[in-house]
């Protein structure tokens, strides 16, 4: 059928407000403050076959693999034979999935009597079972992990409120008042979406909206080829390194291979370390959507929206067996870690071939703590996911303070810890002195988060990388700082392992540095006036200006 | 007599209520100093100063010296171990992509910002003492040798404790007197430090700047002889003492579309219409928002330049959507509408002010629904052949004539404008087939027919006087003020521990009152923000005085069920626990003797026939000045109907009638 162009753009609009109110609303009807807080948690909407349209723009790392947790799906049960009150969840990190506490929900939408589309949503829960409460830092296999959901298709009537499944996942898992909470207000938004779709196939006919879907596909890709074009021709190498794999002390290499030909990029990470014995395996869809999300954030216009047509130019491969598309039963709990190697392995290549666009790279590591306790009512579990510093850019100063590129997660109110955790109590939070890389635009800051211990009994694990090699800096900038986690227990300074579990004691202050993003360009071309403001902001120490600024002070 | 003055961004509007008499008045605004511009408008009317008793103000200063950053220069003083609240902010993006992102810029530096040694918890117990010896060593000097404007304040958890921000103020207020404190639980007793941060700092940050523009203002009054009451507006739509708001400029942000919003539901409960949509569209933007039983929603929290502010507010959602947003079409192969506009200069193509970019402005001309004689009564010229040049490479890019591209814009603007209405109506749950559509602004009445019929809404109310109904809002409301307080209680306890919390808060509003010297009764409004025990956003439930009476643990279970089922699509009958996280409780004094806007006169503009295209062809239109119509005598759409402030179009299938209370009242069918 021919569209009419108006049509096509009030319909497409309306899928991705759409898509965003589903986004919003999942988040302010959550449970547990990974979600409600953080904000870990994403939306989309799918035409029948799968493929992501529209998408709420949550989190750039839960993008990509929408699409391809849903297509296992639909291989076992096409979309035919579905009933109303059907939904397919999946959150197998070998059948699309990332890692096991991101259960993808997938609702398909009826109109007339067919489905029409699919509406979509991801949230990272907070426990889901597993050797230890919400982070079990030592598993050796996905099994450890928690509890592992292959593509499957079950129904609202009979299997959750109460039903098979609900009481499966229930048995399974540690704060099930919370996660249940949030699997309710996943299953809340899909019915929003699809709601809200039915509406436009009423107004403009099902013919016109599955028409706007395939147009909308189109138009990502005829926008995102557009981009491709205009960067040259060739060949391009970039490396990344991890800190070791929560054991070992040596560093593991991720390294990829871009070509640009046309309208189109290959991607390939041949050559990067085979896969590891702890969790910081990067199941290959997190690859993926780490690869897509570097090439889109350098050479399009954020207003693209993301969707499977703007994935059509782009090709990624990697090994199989290798630490960026492991084998089962590969533990991939940290994924972010070797996911955002990935992602600087891209940003270096991609600098070699539009060097004006690429900044210095930011921290860039999901560092998440998790601090658990078994209390008189049950476990108590508190996950953080954290960010540090951006990285410097030939226009500006990297940003300060900030989750990083693939994530989105804001932090917790301490009020709000405060009044929901009797066990520990945030002790300091602030930006960390002299932490970013220098140059003429210097990286972000890093920053402090401590956490005052109240009570004996509990555990603080996590992981986190660049506490050994830090974030570059680009065109001549230095690196930033490392980052840390230390116990500091009376006069004693107990240093922690980046990946590791630990248990604390009532009195412990547990400190975590998030390091800072690398500088850009020469500090001698840095503007005086920007390097007179860290000093009086204090970010900057006198003596540091001196020795790497050439500053001289004014006589008083 | 009573006087209405809004400073615009373009233009200063004036409505006065002199008897009977009704006069209105625009004249350009003076953007740097408003006040000049608002005292130009009094004389433009020609009003004896010694004869207002009544003076509503409204303007963009509080709004500007935050967009600008010229407000006070700001200490700000926090909790030890938590010095960048501000620059640390919520640690999330809102453009996600972008490799160069800036946070919000916070109005205090972080090296204006000092610790203070203390800390409460959120039970509002004391884990560390407040270290006042430390304090006055080490923080107390730097206050005095920083030559401050103001002080902020923002203690952890001091919603549930004020006591040390209490102490901290009488210490900066002895050791540097005369200086401006502004303590966090003063301006918002919620939750969320970052948040109430922001709040706090931004209130300190413009108070001296409203001050200063208010004293000065009522000096230059009284120099003409006023003497009468001096109110200010504020955007939870209602208005305070100017005295008042000196101390609580934090409201005075986006006064102006709350004015708006209050005007024009003023005017719609005339005709007996209490739910409505309104919609306000100008040149740039469109604000909507939704009213029920009268009273507009209310939010509790907005945000200006990126920054949080915890305050209650009228519930108005902007879209950049208004007569000179440009349309383009993006890389592709997209048709867009805006956000960028043509604004006042150029302006759109057909103003003939350089302007080349086609503006929906041009579209409403190309298809002839404005008219060049009779546009903004006839007081401005404009070229349609301009509109039509802009228009035609577009038209040439889709194969469409130029009138059918202009009409396909229309639509598409009108189709951003829809979404607005739904995201106040639909994501709020509530369905806007049951509300009618009240447009205003320059725009409004032009748009809302193709509007309600993408909404299926069947009632349109179009006020009289649409351009100028912020300045009759400010006339039309009335004094206003809320008390907000955290503080978490399960329900499972009972209602009566809440009865109390909400009877403090009304004793504390009556106290308040009463020392702006208003002796008679007052209206009291009671909301609980309720959610089911480990969410952290909540619901609102509201009551008046009767439900408040009559309220048991089971009702409010029940409200907030249903409340939270409308909009979030589960909960009902969830067997959950459920908690009030806050209580929020408004008071306002009712204007006596409100008067209405009537239509004006006619304007002699000739009543004529022209074309106009309308779905896809050009069909015969009448165009009948406003002023014309008579009383309960109905006419058939299409015809035009043109007033000095604002067009009315009414399509094919529509029809309107002038009722008694001088509103336009359109009806599908």
């Amino acid at each position: 059928m021919k569209l009419d162009p108006i049509d096509y753009a009030v319909i497409s609009q309306s899928l991705q407000a759409a898509a965003r109110e589903m986004g919003v609303k999942l988040i302010r009807s959550a449970y547990s403050t990974i979600l409600r807080e953080a904000r870990d948690g994403s939306a989309a909407l799918l035409d029948r076959d799968g493929n992501v349209v529209a998408q709420a723009e949550l989190i750039p790392m839960q993008l990509g693999p929408i699409g391809a947790t849903i297509r296992p799906c639909l291989e076992l049960h096409p979309a035919d034979t579905l009933v109303e009150g059907d939904f397919f969840i999946n959150n197998d990190p070998f059948a699309g999935g990332q890692h096991l506490q991101d259960v993808f929900i997938f609702t398909p939408i009826f109109f007339e009597g067919e489905v029409v589309g699919f509406s979509a949503s991801v949230a990272h829960h907070l426990d889901v079972g597993g050797g230890s409460a919400g982070l079990t830092a030592e598993a050796t296999d996905v099994i450890a992990e928690g509890l592992r959901i292959p593509p499957s298709c079950w129904n609202m009537d009979k299997d959750w409120n109460g039903g098979r499944l609900e009481r499966l996942v229930a048995h399974n898992i540690r704060v099930p008042d919370q996660t249940i909470g949030d699997f309710n207000a996943q299953f809340a938004a899909n019915a929003m979406g699809a709601a809200r779709v039915r509406q436009l196939c009423e107004k403009y006919g099902a013919a016109a909206f599955k028409e706007t879907m395939r147009e909308l596909l189109d138009y990502s890709e005829r926008r995102v080829r557009a981009a491709i074009a205009r960067v040259p021709d060739g060949t391009y190498h970039g490396e990344a390194l991890l800190d070791d794999d929560g054991i070992g002390d040596e560093a593991i290499p991720i390294r990829c291979r871009l070509t640009i030909a046309g309208e189109s990029v290959a991607i390939d990470f041949d050559g990067s370390a085979p896969q590891v014995r702890r969790n910081i395996n990067c199941p290959f869809s997190s690859t993926v959507s780490a690869a897509l999300s570097a090439v889109k954030s350098v050479l399009t216009s954020p207003d693209i929206p993301f969707n499977e047509g703007l994935k059509r130019p782009i090709s990624v491969t990697a090994p199989y067996g290798s630490i960026v598309n492991p084998k089962p039963p590969a533990p991939v709990r940290a994924r972010m870690l070797s996911a955002y190697r990935a992602y600087d392995a891209v940003m270096m290549a991609l600098s070699q071939a539009v060097p004006e666009l690429v900044p210095a790279l930011g921290f860039n590591t999901t560092t998440v703590t998790c601090l658990a306790r078994m209390g008189e009512d049950g476990y108590a579990v508190h996950l953080e996911p954290m960010g540090g510093g951006y990285g410097g850019s030939r226009a500006v100063d990297g940003c300060d303070g900030v989750d990083n590129g693939l994530s989105n997660c804001a932090n917790t109110p301490v009020e709000a810890l405060d009044a929901g955790y009797d066990f520990f109590r945030i002790h300091s939070y602030e930006l960390a002195v002299d932490s970013f890389g220098h140059g003429a635009h210097r990286g972000g800051a890093g920053f402090y988060r401590r956490y005052e211990i109240l009570k004996d009994g509990a555990t603080f694990s996590m992981y986190s990388d660049h506490f050994r090699h830090p974030a570059e800096g680009l065109a001549g900038g230095s690196a930033g700082v490392l980052g840390h986690a230390r116990i500091l227990r009376g006069d004693q300074v107990i240093e922690l392992r980046s990946k590791s579990a630990n248990p604390v004691r009532k009195g412990d202050i547990v400190e975590v540095l998030l390091g800072g993003g690398g500088g850009y360009g020469q500090p001698h071309l840095r503007d005086p006036r920007d390097i007179e403001r860290d000093l009086a902001d204090g970010l900057l120490r006198p003596a540091t200006a001196r020795r790497l600024y050439q500053r001289q002070e004014a006589a008083e | 007599m009573r006087v209405g003055v809004e400073v615009g961004g373009t233009f200063t509007d004036l409505v006065a209520f002199d008897g009977d008499r009704i006069l209105i008045t625009k004249v350009p605004s003076t953007p740097k100093s408003p006040d000049i511009g608002a005292h130009n408008a009094m004389r433009a009317a020609g009003l004896d100063f010694a004869a207002v008793e009544d003076l509503a103000h409204g303007s963009t200063v509080a709004t500007n010296a935050v967009l600008e950053r010229k407000g006070a220069r700001l200490a700000f003083l926090v909790t030890a171990g938590f010095r960048d609240i501000l620059q640390l902010q919520r640690h999330d993006r809102r453009q996600i992509y972008d490799l160069e992102y800036r946070k919000p810029v916070p109005v205090v530096a972080r090296r204006d910002t000092f610790e203070v040694t203390e800390r409460v918890l959120g039970d509002g117990s004391t884990a560390v003492e407040f270290d006042e010896a430390r304090f006055r060593a080490e923080v107390l000097p730097r206050l005095v040798e920083g030559k401050y404007g103001a002080v902020a304040i923002c203690l952890l958890n001091a919603y549930a404790n004020p006591e040390h921000e209490r102490r901290v103020a009488a210490i900066v207020e002895a050791a540097l007197p005369g200086i401006l404190v502004t303590c966090s639980h003063d301006v918002s007793r919620v939750f969320r430090e970052f948040e109430r941060a922001s709040t706090t700092t931004l209130s300190a940050f413009v108070q001296p700047v409203i001050d200063r523009y208010l004293g000065g203002f009522e000096q230059r009054l009284a120099g003409d002889g006023f003497a009468g009451r001096f109110s200010v507006m504020q955007s939870n739509g209602g208005r305070l003492p100017a005295i008042a708001m000196r101390k609580s400029a934090i409201t005075a942000l986006f006064s102006g579309p709350a004015a708006g919003v209050v005007g024009a539901v003023r005017q719609s409960m005339r005709s007996g219409f209490a739910d409505v949509i309104t919609f306000d569209m100008g040149g740039t933007s469109t604000d909507v928002c939704l009213a029920e039983g009268g009273k507009a929603a209310l939010a509790n929290e907005t945000e200006i330049d990126g920054l949080p502010i915890q305050t209650p507010v009228l519930d108005i959602v902007t879209v950049g959507g208004g007569g000179g947003s440009i349309v383009w079409v993006d890389d592709g192969g997209m048709l867009r509408v805006g956000p960028r506009s043509a604004g006042a200069d150029p302006g759109p193509a057909c103003y003939m002010r350089g302007g080349t970019e086609p503006t929906v402005t041009d579209a409403q001309l190309i298809v002839g629904a404005v008219r060049p004689e009779a546009f903004l009564g006839g007081r401005m010229s404009i070229d349609p052949e301009l509109a039509r040049q802009a228009f035609a490479p577009l038209a040439e890019r889709f194969g469409l004539s130029i009138e059918g591209m202009a009409e396909s814009a229309i639509k598409l603007v009108n189709a951003n404008i829809v979404r607005a209405i739904q995201l106040v109506s639909t994501e709020r749950g509530r369905d806007p087939r049951d509300y009618a559509l009240l447009p205003f602004g320059g725009g409004g009445p032009l748009h809302a027919a193709s509007i309600a019929d993408q909404l299926g809404v069947r009632t349109i109310v179009v006020p009289p006087n649409p351009g100028v109904i912020s300045a009759y809002g400010l006339i039309a409301s009335d004094f206003t003020k809320y008390a907000t307080l955290t503080s978490q209680m399960r329900l499972e306890r009972g209602a009566t521990e809440g009865v109390a919390v909400f009877r403090r808060l009304q004793d504390e509003l009556t106290a308040d009152f009463r020392a702006m010297g208003f002796s008679g009764p007052l209206d009291f409004t009671y909301t609980a923000e309720m959610r089911f025990v480990g969410q952290a956003f909540e619901i609102s439930v509201d009551f008046d005085e009767a439900g408040l009476a009559a309220i048991t643990a089971e009702s409010l279970l029940k409200s907030f069920e249903e409340a939270h089922y409308r909009v979030f699509f589960h909960g009902l009958g969830a067997n959950q626990k459920v908690e009030i996280v806050s209580f929020r409780v408004g008071a306002s004094v009712p204007v006596a003797a409100r008067q209405p806007l009537t239509m004006p006169a006619d304007d002699e503009t000739a009543e004529a026939v022209h074309d106009l295209y309308e779905n896809g062809r050009w069909n015969s239109c009448r165009h009948l000045p406003a002023g014309r119509m008579v009383v309960g005598e109905a006419v058939q759409g299409p015809i035009i109907l043109s007033g000095a402030t604002a067009t009315t179009y009414l399509p094919t299938g529509w029809t309107a009638e002038r009722d008694p209370a001088d509103n336009i009242v359109m009806r599908k069918g």
